[in-house]
């Protein structure tokens, strides 16, 4: 029971929810094309566009059953983005239009600027929340093995998520444990800052512990002796797939370079 | 640049350091970041070229599974990691108080690189403390670049001082048998 609730914490530490919607059974890679297009599209479309964008993104979450998670986090994301992006550019940046409501001069051109900023910003938190939801880590790990990434590249961005979550454990036990014996997480700033040393140095401690064990650990594997990895269970793709990422992604291209080159 | 198996150990490990000092200076409710000290740490013992990648790869990977808006600091990351091992390099981090030194140092070109992301792309807000202070910067008369960079240049100086500074301890105490593999090291021995 304690280890499956330890195991139902960790799960929680990643934003990935399971499920079996498209997304969810697409290619890592075709994914992350969707999310490239629509971060492309987000920097070049006008508010009505993004606002759209973000609720075709809202839409497509829910229908995925990653739509609380993705909600929950954008709202997280995005309140305090928001409350800051109407203070600073609709009451503190001097603009020609500024009205006077009551006491406050408020400039509409300037929360027209916020809301731009708003949802271009929302509609690109969108574009990686249905990503990363709808996506493991390790599937995402292979699928770039499966494209010939090296196994250094591999390793580097494979470890630390296979590390994260025990240790993300490890610092919240550390931290209740040290809480139990009296120390004050919430006091004055010396008791935090004295706090700091006590959590932080058995982490990196325990973290570069066995560096050596482990170098000598992958090298009488022959990690690297060949520059290529073979993945036995290699995500599904398909010809479809294949056609349309390489679409999209001239799509993503085409739609950021045509406004420079209309620019100049 | 191929990097030996060692060193490729020791990024990874950093990235997963840079993560929990993030999530620790979070539990703590501290105004610092502290999610440099991997980055610097391997700068310090690997060189700029892996202490660049180590930033860049916590940032990518942390947008990955935990906070998307990370990914778009990464060439900051990067940009910490590469200036800490020139500094490194130069001999910098031989004391504690030049390790201090050199982090705020590091502060400034990371927050040349921090602004116009946070202007261009967040419309300059982030969401967290060095708002309040570019706010106040805005209300007395300072432009929307000046503000953001002077708030997010007087929390980075102190936040790198404070990560260069661990980073330094750790590595300063960590056995010989395993700091005598990383040659780059030399350069910060007394």
């Amino acid at each position: 029971m304690a280890s499956g609730s330890k195991q139902e914490a960790g799960k929680q530490s990643l934003l990935f929810t399971p499920g079996e919607s498209l997304l969810h059974k697409a290619n890592p890679l075709t994914s992350l094309v969707i999310m490239l297009w629509m971060i492309s599209a987000a920097a070049v479309l006008p508010t009505a566009g993004t606002a759209i964008l973000v609720l075709a993104a809202i839409t497509v979450s829910m229908a995925t059953g990653v739509g609380k998670r993705s909600v929950k986090r954008l709202l997280l994301t995005m309140t305090p983005i928001g409350v800051a992006l109407i203070v600073v550019h609709g009451l503190l940046i001097e603009r020609p239009d500024e009205t006077n409501i009551g006491f406050i001069a408020v400039s509409p051109d300037g929360l027209d600027y916020a809301l731009k900023v708003f949802m271009r910003v929302a509609a690109m938190l969108m574009a990686t929340l249905l990503f990363v939801t709808t996506t493991h880590p390790s599937e995402m790990l292979k699928a770039l093995d499966q494209r010939g990434v090296p196994p250094g590249v591999g390793y580097l961005v494979a470890s630390p998520l296979l590390l994260i979550e025990p240790f993300s454990d490890r610092a919240k036990a550390i931290r209740d444990a040290q809480r139990v014996r009296g120390l004050d997480l919430t006091g004055s700033w010396k008791a935090r800052i004295t706090a700091l040393p006590v959590l932080l140095m058995p982490l990196i401690t325990l973290a570069l512990s066995d560096l050596d064990q482990r170098a000598s650990i992958l090298s009488g594997r022959a990690f690297r002796a060949y520059p290529r990895r073979t993945v036995i269970n290699a995500p599904h793709d398909s010809t479809f797939q294949v056609w349309f990422r390489r679409i999209l992604l001239a799509i993503a291209i085409l739609q950021l370079g045509i406004p420079l080159l209309w620019r100049f | 640049m191929k990097f030996d198996t060692r060193t490729l150990i020791l990024m990874a490990a950093a990235v997963v350091i840079n993560i929990i000092g993030g999530q620790i200076a979070h539990f703590l409710k501290l105004p610092l970041y502290l999610d440099s000290i991997g980055t610097i740490l391997v700068a310090i013992l690997g060189g700029p070229l892996a202490g660049g990648i180590t930033g860049l790869v916590t940032n990518l990977v942390w947008g990955l599974i935990l906070n998307p808006v990370a990914a778009a600091f990464a060439p900051v990351a990067l940009v910490i990691g590469v200036v800490a091992g020139l500094l490194a390099r130069a001999g910098w981090f031989r004391t504690w108080w030049q390790a201090t030194i050199s982090g705020a140092i590091v502060a400034v070109p990371s927050t040349i690189v921090a602004v116009p992301i946070i202007v261009y792309m967040f419309g300059g807000v982030t969401g967290g403390g060095p708002d309040f202070a570019a706010a106040y910067l805005l209300a007395v008369g300072q432009s929307l670049v000046q503000s953001v960079a002077f708030s997010n240049l007087g929390i980075n100086i102190i936040d790198k001082a404070v990560t260069a500074l661990i980073a330094w301890i750790v590595a300063s105490r960590l056995p010989l048998r395993l700091t005598s593999n990383f040659g780059f090291f030399e350069h910060s021995r007394v």
